[in-house]
C-alpha cells in the first residue's frame, strides 16, 4: 500500500551529475519503468530509492513518510538486482526465508511462507538446491521469490530480466505483468530494453545524461514524444528524423529540405525556422505525390515486416511495412505521410514543437520539461 | 499429391575425412606445451622429489654426515628410537602450542582488521593495510636481533613499559609465548591482506540485497560476509598449521636455540636439532619422513574441508 514520492533527487559523484534533480510521483498499484541508455542514472535512482545509494539533494517520500535518511532495512522495499544476489552459500529455501529469518520471524511461520512462495513460482521442487545449481530462470523465480516473501511495499527490480535469454525474457515480461496485476502493488522497474518497457509499465519515465525527458504511459511516449531523444530511443527501427526548416507557402506550412517538402497541414503565414522533422518508418508509404525523395540503400527482412533502409537528401531514413515491401536495393521512391502522424522538435533544444491554433497565444510552443519550472518560449511567430 | 519437403542432405554412408598432417609436423604441433614445461619439472624434481627419495633412503641407514664414514643399514631402527624418546611427543605437543597461539594472529586479528577497514576510503585503507604488513618485510633474523633488545631482561623497553622483570627468552614458558608472540607480528600483515582481498572479491551485491531484506549490519556479517569468506579461512588456517613451525624457524634458532629446558623446541627445531647438531643424520630423515606424512594428511584433510566450504559465486 505504498505511494512513492520523489523530490528533486540528485547525485553526483564528484564533478559528474549521475541523477540531475528528478521528481516523480509514484502512485500506489503503478508499474513504473525507468528507461534509458546505459549510463543515463535510472540504476543510480532506484538504489537512491532503495537507500542503497546516498542523496546528494532532493528527498524521497514513502506514503507520507520522509525516507530520505532511513536505513535500507528500515524501508519496506524489496528489491531484484540485476545479479539476483543470491546468497550463494545458503539453499533456495533459505534464500526465499531470509528476509523473514532478519526480521525473526519463528520457524515454523517462515517454512509455512517459503512454501506458499515457492507454489506460486512453481520453486517447491528446487527448495534444497544451491543457486549455482540453477539456471538462470530458476535463479531469476528465487530472487523474485525472496521480494514477495514478505508483502513489502513497494518493489524494486534492477535490470532483472536482462540475464535471461530472448525466449525465456517474454515468458518472463508476462508472468511479471500477471504478477503485478494480482498482487496489486507498487513496482518500480529499471530496463535499457524499450519492449519491457512499453510491454509491462502503466507508466514510464525516460531518463537522459540523469534527467527526466518524459513521463507517460508506453502509449504517449511512443505517440508524442517529447523530445528529440525520446523519439530516437522508442521504437525498431526508431524514428526517421531530419533536418528542415518550417516555411509558409500559398498559406500553409511546409517543413522543407534538400528531398523534402512536407505539407504540414496547418494553414499560417510564419517566418521560416529550422526544427528537425520526425516520422515514424510504419508511417512512411510510397505516395503519389511524393513528399520525400528517397533512395533504397538496403532492405532486411523481419518475416513478418521489411524494412527499407533510404537516404533522403543527407538524412537515412527508414521505413517498415508488411512484407512484401516490393522495394529493392537502387530504387528511387517518392513517399509519403498523413500531417497527423508528422513530429517536430525544435532544432536546438529537441523539444517536442505542438501547434496552438490560438494565433493570440504561441502559435507553436516547445513543451515543457517535466519538472522544469518555467516553460521555454519557442515560437514561431 | 502431396510432397514432404526434404530435409537438408547429410551424408552418412561415405565417412568424410579431412587431410591429416604428416607425423613430423604432428609432433612438432604438440610439442611446444610440454617444452615450456620442461623447465619447471625438471627442477621440481632435482630440487623437490630427488631430496625427498634421498631423505626417505637416508631415514633407514645410520650416518653421521662424515663423508668419510659409511652409511650404515639399520631398519626400521631410526623410526622405533624416534618413537621411543619422549623428545618428540613434547616437540609435538609445543607445535601444537604455537599453531593454536599464532591462529589469532592469522585469523582473529585479519578478520576484525578487515571487516573495520573495509568502511576506510580507498586511500587510507591502503595506508593502513602497508602499515599492518610493513613487519613481513623485515628479514626474520634482523627482526628477532632487534626484539632480543627489546625483551633484554636488563633495560629492555618492554619490560620497562609494563614494569615487569621478566627474562622473556630465558624463562621456560615465556620463552614460548615471547616466540609465538614475535612471529605473530611476523605475519599478521600477510593474513591481514589475504583476507583485505578476500572481501573486497565479495561482491557487494550481497550485503546490499541482506540491508533490504532487513538484516541489521550483524546479522549481514554472521550470516552472509563470514560464511563468504570461510573458503580464506580455511586457507590460513592451512598456512598456519602447516608452516607455523617453520615460521618460528629463524626466531628460535636466532633468540633461543630450543632453550630453555627445550621449552622452545618444536617438531621442525627437533628435526634441525637430529641432523646438524647431534650429527644424527639417519634420525633427521626419519622425523622429516614421519612429518611429511603427517603434515600431508592434515594438509590433505584441510584441503578436502575448503572445497567443501567453497561456494562458485556467479
Amino acid at each position: 500500500m505504498s505511494r512513492l514520492g520523489i523530490e528533486g533527487v540528485t547525485k553526483s559523484f564528484g564533478r559528474t551529475v549521475a541523477v540531475d534533480g528528478v521528481s516523480l510521483d509514484v502512485g500506489h498499484g503503478e508499474f513504473l519503468v525507468l528507461l534509458g541508455p546505459s549510463g543515463c542514472g535510472k540504476s543510480t535512482l532506484l538504489r537512491m530509492i532503495a537507500g542503497l545509494t546516498p542523496l546528494s539533494a532532493g528527498r524521497i517520500r514513502l506514503d507520507d513518510t520522509d525516507i530520505t535518511h532511513t536505513p535500507p532495512r528500515d524501508r519496506d522495499l524489496a528489491m531484484v538486482f540485476q545479479s539476483y544476489a543470491l546468497y550463494p552459500h545458503l539453499s533456495v529455501a533459505r534464500n526465499i526465508g531470509f528476509p523473514l529469518r532478519a526480521r525473526r520471524r519463528t520457524r515454523p511461520e517462515i517454512r509455512g511462507r517459503v512454501a506458499e512462495v515457492a507454489e506460486v513460482l512453481d520453486l517447491g521442487e528446487l527448495l534444497e538446491r544451491r543457486p549455482r545449481e540453477l539456471s538462470g530462470g530458476q535463479r531469476q523465480r528465487v530472487a523474485l521469490g525472496r521480494a514477495l516473501v514478505r508483502d513489502p511495499g513497494a518493489f524494486l527490480m534492477d535490470e532483472p530480466l536482462s540475464n535471461l535469454d530472448a525466449k525465456l525474457r517474454s515468458s518472463t515480461r508476462a508472468e511479471l505483468t500477471g504478477l503485478h496485476r494480482r498482487l496489486g502493488s507498487t513496482f518500480v522497474y529499471v530496463t535499457h530494453d524499450q519492449v519491457e518497457a512499453m510491454t509491462m509499465a502503466t507508466r514510464i519515465a525516460l531518463l537522459n545524461a540523469g534527467r527526466l525527458e518524459q513521463v507517460g504511459t508506453p502509449a504517449e511516449v511512443y505517440d508524442e514524444p517529447a523530445s528529440v531523444f525520446v523519439a530516437g530511443f522508442l521504437g525498431s527501427p526508431p524514428m526517421n528524423l531530419m533536418d528542415a526548416r518550417i516555411v509558409s507557402r500559398n498559406g500553409e506550412l511546409r517543413a522543407v529540405a534538400q528531398d523534402i517538402d512536407v505539407p504540414l497541414g496547418i494553414a499560417g503565414e510564419l517566418p521560416p525556422r529550422d526544427v528537425v522533422l520526425g516520422v515514424r518508418p510504419e508511417h512512411l508509404a510510397p505516395a503519389a505525390t511524393p513528399m520525400l525523395r528517397a533512395q533504397v540503400r538496403m532492405v532486411e527482412n523481419l518475416g513478418s515486416d521489411e524494412v527499407a533502409h533510404c537516404t533522403v537528401g543527407s538524412a537515412a531514413v527508414s521505413l517498415r511495412g508488411p512484407r512484401p515491401l516490393g522495394m529493392s536495393t537502387g530504387d528511387a521512391l517518392g513517399l509519403g505521410v498523413a500531417p497527423h502522424h508528422i513530429h517536430l522538435f525544435d532544432r536546438a533544444g529537441g523539444r517536442r514543437l505542438t501547434w496552438s491554433p490560438d494565433p493570440a497565444s504561441e502559435p507553436f510552443a516547445a513543451s515543457p520539461e517535466p519538472n522544469s519550472p518555467y516553460k521555454p518560449a519557442h515560437t514561431l511567430r | 499429391m502431396f510432397v514432404e519437403v526434404a530435409a537438408p542432405p547429410r551424408p552418412m554412408d561415405k565417412a568424410i575425412k579431412a587431410a591429416r598432417p604428416s607425423l613430423p609436423r604432428a609432433i612438432r604441433r604438440a610439442a611446444p606445451p610440454y617444452l615450456y614445461l620442461a623447465p619447471a619439472l625438471i627442477l621440481l624434481g632435482i630440487w623437490v622429489y630427488r631430496p625427498l627419495a634421498q631423505t626417505a633412503q637416508l631415514s633407514f641407514y645410520s650416518w653421521n654426515l662424515l663423508p668419510t664414514t659409511p652409511m650404515e643399514p639399520v631398519g626400521l631402527d631410526n623410526y622405533r628410537r624416534m618413537m621411543d624418546s619422549p623428545e618428540l611427543g613434547d616437540a609435538l605437543w609445543r607445535t601444537l602450542e604455537v599453531i593454536l597461539g599464532l591462529l589469532p594472529f592469522s585469523i582473529v586479528i585479519p578478520v576484525v582488521v578487515g571487516l573495520l577497514t573495509r568502511r576506510l576510503g580507498g586511500r587510507s585503507r591502503a595506508v593502513y593495510q602497508a602499515l599492518v604488513f610493513s613487519p613481513m618485510l623485515v628479514a626474520p633474523v634482523a627482526g628477532a636481533a632487534v626484539w632480543g633488545w627489546l625483551l633484554d631482561p636488563r633495560g629492555g623497553v618492554v619490560d620497562r613499559a609494563t614494569g615487569t622483570s621478566v627474562n622473556w627468552l630465558q624463562e621456560s614458558g615465556y620463552a614460548q609465548v615471547a616466540i609465538i608472540m614475535i612471529t605473530g607480528w611476523h605475519v599478521l600483515g600477510f593474513a591481514v591482506l589475504v583476507v583485505a582481498a578476500a572481501l573486497s572479491g565479495i561482491n557487494g551485491d550481497y550485503a546490499d540485497a541482506a540491508a533490504l531484506d532487513g538484516a541489521s549490519r550483524g546479522q549481514i556479517t554472521r550470516w552472509i560476509t563470514l560464511p563468504l569468506l570461510s573458503p580464506t579461512l580455511v586457507f590460513l588456517t592451512l598456512m598456519t598449521v602447516l608452516l607455523s613451525a617453520q615460521w618460528t624457524f629463524p626466531l628460535i634458532d636466532s633468540l633461543t636455540q630450543g632453550g630453555p629446558a627445550d621449552s622452545t623446541t618444536n617438531v621442525y627445531y627437533l628435526l634441525w636439532d637430529y641432523g646438524f647438531r647431534s650429527y644424527d643424520a639417519g634420525m633427521g630423515a626419519a622425523a622429516g619422513m614421519l612429518l611429511f606424512v603427517g603434515f600431508g594428511l592434515v594438509a590433505a584433510a584441510l584441503v578436502w574441508l575448503s572445497e567443501r566450504l567453497a561456494f562458485h559465486d556467479n
